[in-house]
């Protein structure tokens, strides 16, 4: 479960804007998801890719090396508006909960 | 062509290779070990080399180590990836065996010709201006040793791949069971070779040494056909 809300999490920020593998890590950790490398999320979105929730670019960087840049697709855009919804649901249902 | 995009890759990668560290090469070349006798197409095995190499050197550059960047458990890491990836379908399994068998079979029957004793004695006879004898024979031995230089190859690159990520293990081993260890591996190939001199001298059956190039030739080409067209 938590591995598809970071999954989720991921598309959010591929959402935002195109971005590449380390900008992502750094993008959650500033949104206080601590312990997130370009490692931990390069299986996520390996799977994305598989999935044709995104699609990936290699560009030049002026910085070093190359870079894959990715863009979130229709199909993903829709699975982002699912994942929205679930999400306030759930949220919602454990906030009562848990009285929060 | 997919097999020479793999192959435009696999260059690109080797080149990538060469820029990083000691230190990183090392946990590189066992990731990448680990995946190659993994159920993904040599394809996507050269994406994910890039995909890690690219990752690892703008790592290097922010002056991060592996650790930092995958974290402790390579082979964990390793697993997700290939869970991540289309599998393998049974039919580009099967496609994989008949190129690998089209590939062994052409090499070891044209080292078979070129070192058996009839081409020699047929290059002696030539140069001394003797009777030429085309035929070549193969006996159960060569179909033998075929079959255990194939298996043991495939064997080994697998026992390898599937252990390089494997945390290495305290040689505790007491010396007499090494003994019998090493003892039993060396007494094994011994048995193996002797069952081959005694039951392999027997020719099964003789071929024409031009058709049996022909073949082996004809064998090769099939499997560079399968590259190009076929396989990912």
């Amino acid at each position: 479960m938590l591995k598809g809300i970071l999954e989720s999490c991921i598309l959010k920020v591929i959402n935002n804007k195109e971005t590449y593998g380390y900008e992502i890590s750094q993008q959650l950790q500033k949104y206080g998801f601590s312990d997130i490398s370009e490692g931990t999320i390069y299986p996520l979105l390996l799977r994305l890719e598989k999935n044709n929730l995104i699609t990936a670019e290699y560009r030049e960087s002026t910085l070093g090396p190359k870079r894959k840049y990715f863009s979130i697709t229709p199909s993903g855009e829709k699975e982002l508006e699912v994942f929205t919804n679930n999400w306030q649901e759930l949220n919602h249902a454990v906030n009562q909960l848990f009285h929060i | 062509m997919m097999k020479t995009k793999t192959k435009t890759l696999n260059q690109e990668n080797n080149e990538l290779d060469k820029r990083l560290t000691t230190e990183n090469d090392v946990v590189m070349t066992d990731m990448i070990c680990y995946l190659r006798v993994a159920n993904i197409s040599e394809y996507n095995q050269e994406v994910v080399r890039q995909d890690l190499l690219q990752m690892v050197l703008s790592a290097q550059e922010r002056g991060e180590d592996m650790k930092t960047l995958i974290g402790e458990d390579y082979k964990s890491f390793c697993d997700e990836v290939i869970a991540a990836l289309p599998q393998k379908s049974r039919k580009e399994r099967v496609l994989d065996l008949i190129d690998i068998f089209l590939l062994s079979t052409s090499i070891l029957g044209a080292i078979h010709i070129v070192i058996s004793k009839e081409m020699i004695d047929l290059i002696h006879n030539a140069v001394t201006g003797q009777q030429l004898n085309f035929q070549v024979p193969i006996s159960l031995g060569n179909l033998l040793s075929y079959a255990i230089i194939l298996a043991t190859a495939f064997l080994i690159v697998h026992v390898i791949g599937r252990n390089s990520l494997k945390p290495e293990k305290k040689h505790n081993q007491s010396k007499p069971k090494k003994f019998i260890i090493g003892g039993a591996i060396g007494g094994g190939v011994m048995a193996v070779f002797l069952i081959i001199a005694w039951v392999g001298r027997q020719t099964l059956f003789t071929v024409n040494i031009f058709a049996a190039c022909i073949f082996i030739l004809g064998l090769y080409i099939a499997h560079k056909l399968l590259q190009k067209f076929i396989l990912t």
